[in-house]
């Protein structure tokens, strides 16, 4: 057995990976005085920190080194290992930033397993809440830990219930959302997955608390492993006698079962998932009544986010002021995100309230993919905006992305450097909800194929300045007039961009450019004759036998033949092409 | 399965305790699922069958780091707790081989956080 194990990374992600020679060096070090078989140095493929050279961490312990030399191993070994010295000159205080709460079993325990997530003291605050709290009180306790629905829009989850629960019906329901749509979101998906009975919990918390005796799950059809894993939970619980009859000899009568989504990105909007379950077309009704007040079948109806819900069963776990403890002013505890796009460390991430996105993307992320510069964070999916790189420091939480001009949304993330084009990013979303529109109404079925049309044209050169106004004035008639929150915020894509990115849309429409050398159209592939070496290599690879010449000549491009494909680009060595 | 009661609810948490030390854990969600944690979990089974080892081989959701996927966490006594990414097949016979028998940890898969 070994007495300490040290493991090193190089992490500049710039020229050559150096762990190779650092370690061999280590190791002969650790020979000369006899110490390998005492000591035993490892190379990480990850070692939690970015950017900070070579780093070295010793195991079991927070010595954290980095910037490292060869020649500082002498001196490691020497005072480190061998008499537990610290070498403060190259310490590093790492900032962690991670807390998982909502995914604290996920990864940690069998999510197939009743007596795995029991011995993690999971239902314990079904317990509590079971045989201590009247519901009134579980309100009570809920509104001090201040809870916020997940789903995006970030109603206070006390008050849902509490209209809820003061609304007389000889019937109520619970509904678990997870109809998760946004692209490139996939919390709830990782949560079912692997920590179902979290969510169980919650649900039959909220069941008590409102006096439901019935409660589904709506997930997408898309989601296979998460439905067989949720049913899988919901028949142990039966067996376990947490759900069912007499609840822990209660008197609380609760039943689960799952429904399945077609697909539909509407249906995660409320009203369209109770339709979508009554068997119904799922299209959304005008709000209000709420379905706290009349929902699935006229019945009061609470729906919640999955993420909500895992976060109910904390609270009543580990109490409303343990959760309280974190996040900001407005916004308590923390907040799941898909962090993809452009970024090196892409993955399910979860920080408290009020953790900026700098911090996300840098110290969590490990930066942007090939050190390119940050562009943008999109945040909240198609209904959501885009955030420049200037307000980078901004603590998330509801206000403030809603003050820039985007939204929290159920938690995508996604990094945007140079290359991506606003214009074209603002066709993609909006483009997701035109095709996911349900058409019912005019603003829109008819504001979002115009929008799109518009937003088209400029990508190919062909709209004026004007157009930029028609984009802003139906923007504000499909926030304004459309039914539901799909059509009320499918041009917040749109009119972020235009906010914080107008001189590129300017670009576009005076001088036909696309500077971030996306919009294909816009594009044309040239040689550059100085930087050319006539090596020859873009014309063997061009599928489309649109570079001709020779090696004496030099060669060109024929812009009529060009699909634009990029593939000459990416095997000269030389730069000799542009792209404009 | 027994119901559970108010009366012996806090017992059957008591009961149902994991095993310490000795148990590899295969994250399991759709995402190391598609990167390949099945034939991971497979080549694990097998090979801990075939060399008579006594550890248990868990299967558990997703651990977050996705761009790393697949993960295998190891709890083994006597060598340090790790977690190995993109793990392959080779990489896990490497995890057998070298940190269950060899009680060393393998070089280049380690994911420290």
């Amino acid at each position: 057995m070994y007495r300490k194990t040290i493991f090193i990374k190089d992490t500049d992600s710039q020229g050559l990976d150096r762990t190779k020679e650092f370690y061999n060096k280590f190791l002969e070090n650790l020979r000369s005085r006899n110490l390998q078989n005492d000591i035993q140095v490892a190379r990480a493929a990850d070692i939690g920190i970015y950017n900070q050279g070579i780093v070295l961490r010793v195991y079991g312990e927070d010595t954290i080194y980095v910037q490292l030399k060869e020649t500082d191993i002498d001196n490691i070994i020497s005072l480190t290992i061998e008499k537990n010295e610290i070498i403060s000159s190259l310490q590093y205080k790492k900032k962690d930033k991670q807390l998982r709460r909502v995914l604290r079993n996920c990864g940690v325990i069998n999510p197939d397993c009743i007596e795995d997530y029991l011995a993690n003291g999971g239902y314990q605050g079904l317990y509590k809440v079971l045989t201590s709290l009247k519901p009134e009180e579980v309100i009570k306790e809920l509104k001090i830990s201040g809870l916020r629905g997940r789903g995006g829009g970030g109603f206070p989850t006390w008050m849902k219930w509490d209209f809820a629960l003061k609304t007389e019906s000889d019937q109520k329901y619970i509904i678990c959302n997870g109809d998760e749509g946004d692209p490139g979101a996939y919390m709830d998906r990782s949560v079912l997955e692997g920590d179902p009975h979290s969510v169980i919990e919650g649900m039959i918390i909220a069941g008590y608390t409102i006096g439901a005796s019935k409660g589904y799950f709506y997930i997408r059809a898309e989601y296979p492993l998460a439905i067989e894993r949720i049913q899988n939970a919901i028949d142990q619980a039966y067996s376990k006698g947490l759900i069912g009859e007499k609840i822990l000899n209660s008197g609380f009568n609760f039943d689960l079962s799952i429904r399945l989504g077609a697909g539909a990105f509407v249906c995660g909007e409320e009203t369209a998932l109770i339709a979508s379950i009554e068997g119904k077309r799922g299209t959304p009704l005008p709000r209000p009544p709420y379905p706290s007040v009349k929902g699935l079948w006229s019945k009061p109806t609470v729906i919640n986010n999955v993420e909500t819900l895992a976060n109910v069963a904390y609270i009543f776990i580990r109490g409303a002021k343990e959760f309280a403890k974190l996040g900001t002013e407005t916004s308590k505890g923390t907040k799941v995100f898909a962090l993809t796009g452009k970024v090196k460390n892409s993955g399910l991430i979860e920080v408290p309230m009020g953790t900026t996105l700098r911090e996300i993307v840098f110290d969590v992320g490990g930066g942007v993919l090939d050190n390119k510069n940050i562009k943008a964070v999109q945040t909240g999916g198609p209904s959501g905006g885009v955030i420049p790189a200037q307000y980078l420091d901004t603590p998330v939480d509801y206000e403030n992305l809603s003050k820039l001009g985007s939204i929290m949304g159920s938690g995508g993330m996604i990094v945007m450097d140079e290359t991506d084009c606003m214009v074209d990013i603002a066709k993609f979303y909006l483009g997701f909800c035109v095709e996911e529109s349900c058409g019912k109404c005019a603003p829109c079925r008819i504001g979002g194929s115009q929008m799109l049309d518009i937003l088209t044209r400029i990508s190919k050169g062909q709209a004026q300045n004007h157009d930029l106004e028609t984009l802003s004035r139906i923007s504000f008639a499909m926030q304004k007039a459309s039914l539901c929150g799909l059509g009320q915020t499918a041009p917040n894509p749109v009119v972020s961009t235009l906010k914080h990115f107008l001189p590129e849309y300017k670009e576009h429409t005076e001088n036909k450019r696309c500077p971030a050398g996306k919009c294909l159209d816009l594009l044309s592939y040239k040689i550059i004759d100085e930087k050319c070496k006539r090596c020859g290599a873009c014309v063997r690879i061009c599928p489309v036998s649109a570079i001709s010449g020779n090696r004496e000549h030099g060669y060109s491009i024929d812009t009529q033949k060009c699909t634009k494909c990029g593939q000459c680009i990416s095997v000269c060595k030389f730069k000799a092409i542009s792209k404009e | 399965m027994d119901k559970l009661t108010k009366d012996n609810f806090q017992k059957a948490k008591n009961d149902s305790v994991q095993k310490k030390t000795n148990w590899i854990k295969v994250g399991m969600s759709t995402c190391g699922i598609a990167a390949g944690a099945r034939e991971v979990y497979d080549t694990l089974t097998e090979e801990v069958k075939r060399r008579n080892l006594n550890i248990d081989i868990l299967k558990t959701g997703c651990l977050g780091m996705c761009y790393i996927e697949p993960l295998v966490e190891v709890c083994i006594e006597g060598v340090p707790h790790v977690v190995y990414g993109n793990v392959d097949t080779k990489a896990a016979l490497g995890i057998v081989d070298k940190h269950i028998c060899g009680k060393r940890v393998m070089n280049d898969h380690l994911v420290i956080k």
